[in-house]
């Protein structure tokens, strides 16, 4: 399975949502609350072996599904790299 | 309190007909109303209408019993309520009084101005007059809607009741959930009048009168809080504040008045601080207090009710609930509730009655609708700067005003960029009536999804959110955001939920009165028309009524920050420590014999919550409250489950 689809399924899965683009906002149409976009991070590290620092915790990196995967590919480069 | 029930029957009935088809079901319907009136239970059948009474004895202890008939007219009333002016009242009328009680007052007033009467009570009431020579019903239910009633009509008649459970009783509807009314609830708080939880059952509005003649049913509004009304421009600060201390004392002390004593519910915060205050005062330090404490910490408020006690010098009684103990009292809530919760906050309100009860008293004042009139609410302040954003959408500062909000939320990791993106929504348009409301609506909305397929399908039609604003007066488009916001909370979660499911409901479920001094429609009109900034000022809440309290409470409790109740829930329902009969009123097969809920994704919501030990989110714990509530509607209410009901024999029964 791709992050995509893995990262969609944890979202199905947790928020007992059924239907939402890619592109949909989690939060300005309801899908994940604030404190579930918590749990979403907690998936990410855990799933991506990524850390993610407070300062990233922004809409820009993940209020959307593309969203959230382009981040997880740009810190999955970033750690790639440094190593 | 008390409770009421009636309804119409054929008309040129031998009182011994009458008894014969009658009073059983009368019997019952007011038996069914025992724990609103424990004190005497009472049915008449008149020749066309049956009147039950169940009572509390508050006021003319010995000459208050009803149903009271006027002896030249034969009108007829039932009452639940006070009509706190009574007093007064009386002395203006020229009827010849033949009791101490309030009761006969409203007769009286029918008597000499016709239903519009009601428009003279400063107070809470539900009642039916019948009369006889215009063979009409009236019914009539305070403003804001302190006290219910609800009603139904059938092709045998029309019948009405204080709790719809008295309308199951007389055998006048089958339980059945109400499909919109269920829709509306998870998503607003409340279904919307005349709309309840069940199918065929309605309730009167706050506010409203209503006449059943000939077959027909008519109702409207007598009175709706004018929050569209011009602030009186200059008004000082000092000036505002004197008025306030002269209406709220008053209001204080009209409540006081009963021939039984007069309690109060501590909450620790300022409104009820406040009232604790100027009762204990008035009364000459004799008054009696009522708390309740939380054994998890973050809902404990008890440090604050014992300071304020502690300073007062009232006899002080709190009680101590557990998350457990609310799972535990959910079933017995649910059933005096008659609605669908989105919180378990009611649970320990319905422990706390049963103190008050226990240390044998029978009427508590408390501190509800301060933060409605006096733009309390966090809501409020939310909305200010939601709308200060909206004027700039791009701006980074102005939503950075949102963290100052919600300090009590655990959300310490949380992204405060991230948390502003739902408090945008709708952000694109203010001057939509639903403004105000829209991010709640959105976040309780998400239980909507949990639907299960045949229950989506059925209710695809009902948008709660446009079925309320379809409720809303057309005035309202032309008032300032803060009234339109003011609006709706008095209507959706004051009315539809404090005052009910967790107010009258609670009390009257222990047989205790609650008494609302700032629900006094005379304070409500009065802080309508204060200017803004006199409330809300900047985002300072209640900022009046904080310079006005400075001289009652304590500056520890002013100083507060506001700390919203709430209560436990989650683990009660799903931790390691929840009864076994959670697992039963949470599994699939509850799902699907209820319908409304799929099942699947029920069992990943508890499966979700068990793993966590019930640790949850705001959302997570929403949806499992929301699903217990709706299965233990239909568990204790709805057929197999028998109507609760208390002896029909002791109903005491006349026919003339």
């Amino acid at each position: 399975m791709n992050a995509r689809a893995r990262i969609r399924r944890f979202i199905v899965e947790s928020f007992f949502v059924d239907v939402f683009s890619d592109e949909e906002s989690f939060l300005r149409n309801s899908i994940i609350d604030s404190l579930g976009m918590l749990e979403l991070v907690a998936f990410l590290e855990k799933e991506y072996g990524i850390k993610i620092a407070d300062t990233e915790l922004i809409p820009e990196n993940l209020d959307s599904l593309a969203r959230v995967c382009a981040f997880v590919e740009r810190k999955q480069l970033a750690g790639t790299t440094a190593a | 309190m008390c409770g009421i029930a009636g309804f119409t029957l054929s008309f040129g009935l031998s009182p011994e007909e009458r008894r014969a088809r009658f009073g059983h079901r009368l019997r019952s319907m007011a038996a069914s109303l025992k724990h609103r009136g424990p004190d005497a239970q009472t049915a008449l059948l008149l020749d066309g209408m049956a009147l039950g009474h169940a009572r509390l004895s508050i006021v003319d202890l010995a000459g208050g019993a009803q149903p009271i008939r006027d002896p030249a007219t034969g009108v007829t009333i039932v009452f639940n309520g006070e009509i706190f002016n009574y007093l007064e009242l009386r002395k203006r009328s020229r009827y010849r009084f033949r009791t101490r009680s309030d009761t006969e007052v409203i007769l009286a007033c029918y008597l000499e101005r016709g239903i519009d009467c009601v428009l003279d009570f400063i107070g809470q009431f539900a009642f039916a007059i019948y009369d006889p020579r215009i063979r009409t019903l009236w019914l009539a239910r305070d403003r804001v809607g302190i006290l219910p009633l609800h009603y139904t009509e059938s092709a045998e008649g029309f019948a009405f009741a204080s709790e719809a459970k008295a309308l199951f009783a007389g055998g006048w509807r089958t339980p059945a959930l109400d499909a919109r009314g269920v829709k509306q609830t998870l998503q607003l708080w409340s279904p919307v009048p005349p709309r309840t939880n069940f199918e065929g059952v309605s309730q009167l509005a706050p506010g409203s009168v209503a006449r059943w003649s000939n077959g027909r049913f008519e109702t409207w509004r007598y009175w709706e809080p004018d929050l569209g009304v011009e602030p009186r421009a200059g008004l000082e600060a000092a000036k505002a504040e004197e008025e306030l201390g002269v209406l709220l004392e008053d209001a204080v002390g009209l409540r006081l008045r009963a021939d039984v004593p007069v309690a109060a519910y501590l909450s620790g915060g300022l409104d009820s601080s406040l009232l604790c205050g100027i009762a204990q005062s008035q009364l000459g330090g004799s008054l009696t207090t009522f708390s309740v404490g939380f054994a998890e910490g973050d809902f404990d408020e008890r440090a604050f009710q014992e300071d304020v006690a502690g300073r007062l010098a009232t006899r002080h009684h709190s009680v101590l609930v557990t998350g457990r103990e609310i799972g535990g009292l959910l079933p017995a809530v649910v059933r005096q509730a008659e609605q669908i919760l989105l919180r378990s906050a009611p649970a320990p309100l319905l422990r706390l009655s049963a103190l008050v009860r226990a240390c044998k008293t029978k009427v508590v004042i408390t501190g509800e609708g301060s933060d409605e009139i006096f733009l309390g609410y966090d809501l409020y302040r939310e909305t200010r700067v939601r709308e200060f954003w909206a004027r700039r959408p791009d701006s980074k500062m102005r939503p950075a005003l949102l963290r100052r909000l919600y300090p009590y939320l655990p959300m310490s990791r949380q992204g405060h960029e991230l948390l502003q993106q739902f408090f945008a929504i709708g952000l694109e348009d203010p001057t939509s009536p639903a403004f105000s409301h829209l991010p709640r609506w959105a976040a309780s909305g998400r239980i909507l999804r949990f639907f299960s397929r045949s229950f989506a399908e059925r209710t695809a039609d009902e948008d709660p959110v446009a079925s309320v604003l379809a409720s809303l007066p057309a005035k309202l488009r032309g008032w300032r955001l803060q009234a339109r916001a003011q609006y709706l909370e008095m209507q959706t979660l004051l009315a539809g939920y404090l005052l009910s499911a967790q107010g009258d409901r609670m009390l009257m479920g222990n047989s205790v009165e609650g008494r609302f001094p700032f629900l006094d429609h005379r304070l409500v009109e009065f802080a309508a028309a204060l200017p803004e900034r006199l409330k809300l000022r900047g985002l300072a809440e209640k900022w009046i009524l904080k310079r006005y309290a400075a001289r009652w409470v304590p500056k520890a409790i002013l100083e507060r920050k506001k700390f919203p109740y709430r209560a436990p829930i989650a683990a009660a329902l799903t931790g390691p420590e929840a009864p076994a009969w959670t697992r039963e009123l949470l599994s699939r097969e509850a799902a699907r014999k209820v319908g409304v809920f799929d099942e699947e994704k029920v069992e990943k919501l508890v499966a979700k919550l068990s793993a966590r030990g019930g640790v949850a989110s705001e959302a997570d714990s929403q949806a499992v409250i929301a699903v217990a509530t709706t299965h233990l509607l239909a568990d204790q209410l709805l057929p197999p489950a028998p109507v609760p009901m208390h002896e029909v024999e002791a109903v005491d029964l006349e026919a003339t």
